[in-house]
């Protein structure tokens, strides 16, 4: 997985310039369940894995959601 | 669970739609949203304006409208009706069924089956599979299948999450017995293990309605509620859509013996134009295929987005001539149904507004 992708398409979601891997989700203006829904979008999309949104709910980072994201490719 | 039919097809469909038309830029200050929050909803969803009916329609009403627009038109006598369907989750009492009731507005005789059948966004594929069957008894030879709802009456204006996309309408199809020798193609399937994605959960007899059930509250910024209405995992929903459908639509292409490429039309239910899009794409069918217009322009009215889905947008062709469509509808229970035939040449075809009575 290409995380430095994978984290601008994260920021295209967010509407930030860029987030860093060590970003915490939840301090984001616009992370709620609309934002959620384009990740779980984005991953079925892009990385073509099915995520649940209580899996999203518990990672804390953008570090943790790509982990998360790449577990499930394999 | 796959099944086939044969000599049978859908003859007239009309779409009946509150007049009452609502703009989500005149409504989100309803829903505590920021302007700058409203233009993120609006564009990631396409809102644009939906459907309400006022508060003493019900989708009876709007269902018997299109009947009697079917019967002034002269493509449905009362004396042929053999059956009605009635599919919906907001009737108009616990009892008797709805479709007793349409029963006796219509003045029909003693001889017809009255059936009312608790669906949401499958519902017109559970009607149509319903109406099939009983079209297998030597005495039906034509069904009106009715679908119909006023979601709006179980959820508050101040609901962000589900009253944007919302929209009340009712549709008449009539289905019947032919001689064409062609075969319907279905796929259904369901899975009660999962029914807690779409819940209300009060109401019923399971907890049953007090003061404490039609107590609203704020559970989340913008969004009220009491436990009479509509309860909606977003996520667990949007997880179904992906996951569930688009396997179900491959299987009855095949079952068929169709590709994406000999469909003409995918008439798919309509949640929200997002998930429409992300489905198309995840199937790889041109979106020219699959129009995805109903929740911007009517919102999303369960059992009859697919019949509005037709009237609105495939009038034409079939009217003039027979169109391959793949029709999938999934939602509520949670149910998906997929069907592959042919439809057309219709008798009657339209959208119409409802103009009271």
């Amino acid at each position: 997985m290409d995380k430095p992708e994978f984290y601008q398409r994260l920021a295209e979601i967010l509407d930030v310039e860029e987030v860093k891997p060590e970003a915490v989700l939840k301090d984001f203006d616009v992370w709620d369940s609309l934002a959620i829904l384009s990740v779980l979008a984005m991953a079925d999309a892009k990385y073509g894995v099915s995520i649940k949104a209580e899996e999203i709910r518990s990672v804390v980072s953008a570090q943790g959601l790509a982990n998360l994201v790449e577990a499930k490719q394999k | 669970m796959k099944c086939t039919f044969k000599n049978k097809r859908i003859s007239s469909i009309i779409t009946v739609a509150p007049s009452q038309e609502y703009r989500f830029d005149d409504e989100y200050h309803y829903f505590k949203m920021t302007e700058a929050q409203a233009k993120r909803f609006k564009k990631m969803m396409s809102l644009d304006r939906h459907r309400i009916a006022p508060p003493e329609v019900c989708a009876s009403d709007l269902c018997l409208f299109g009947v009697q627009r079917l019967l002034d038109a002269g493509v449905l006598k009362k004396e042929d009706i053999d059956a009605i369907l009635f599919i919906s989750q907001t009737p108009d009492y616990i009892l008797p069924p709805t479709s007793n009731v349409i029963h006796g507005k219509l003045g029909l005789d003693h001889d017809v089956i009255c059936l009312d059948i608790n669906q949401g966004c499958a519902g017109f594929l559970a009607g149509l599979q319903q109406a099939f069957m009983l079209l297998e008894l030597p005495a039906v030879s034509k069904v009106l299948l009715l679908t119909g709802d006023t979601g709006s009456k179980q959820m508050t204006r101040e609901n962000r999450l589900n009253y944007p996309i919302n929209g009340d309408a009712g549709a008449a199809t009539v289905v019947e017995r032919c001689s064409d020798g062609k075969t319907i193609f279905m796929d259904v399937k369901n899975d009660g293990s999962r029914y807690k994605a779409l819940l209300i959960p009060g109401g019923g007899y399971r907890m049953p309605s007090s003061a404490e059930t039609l107590k609203l509250r704020e559970v989340e910024e913008g969004v009220v509620k009491c436990l009479e209405h509509i309860e909606m995992d977003g996520a667990a929903i949007f997880n179904f859509t992906m996951d569930d459908i688009p396997p179900q639509i491959e299987e009855v292409l095949a079952f068929s013996g169709d590709t994406r490429d000999s469909i003409q039309h995918f008439f798919l239910h309509q949640p929200n134009p997002f998930i429409v899009t992300q489905m198309a794409q995840k199937m790889k069918i041109p979106p020219a295929k699959v129009p995805n217009n109903v929740v911007s322009l009517y919102g999303n009215c369960s059992s009859t987005t697919i019949p509005l889905n037709v009237t609105l947008n495939a009038a034409e062709p079939l009217l003039a001539g027979t169109r391959r469509v793949c029709l999938s509808g999934f939602g509520v229970g949670l149910t998906w149904i997929a069907a592959v035939m042919d439809l057309g040449p219709l008798d009657f075809c339209k959208l119409v507004d409802y103009e009271g009575t």
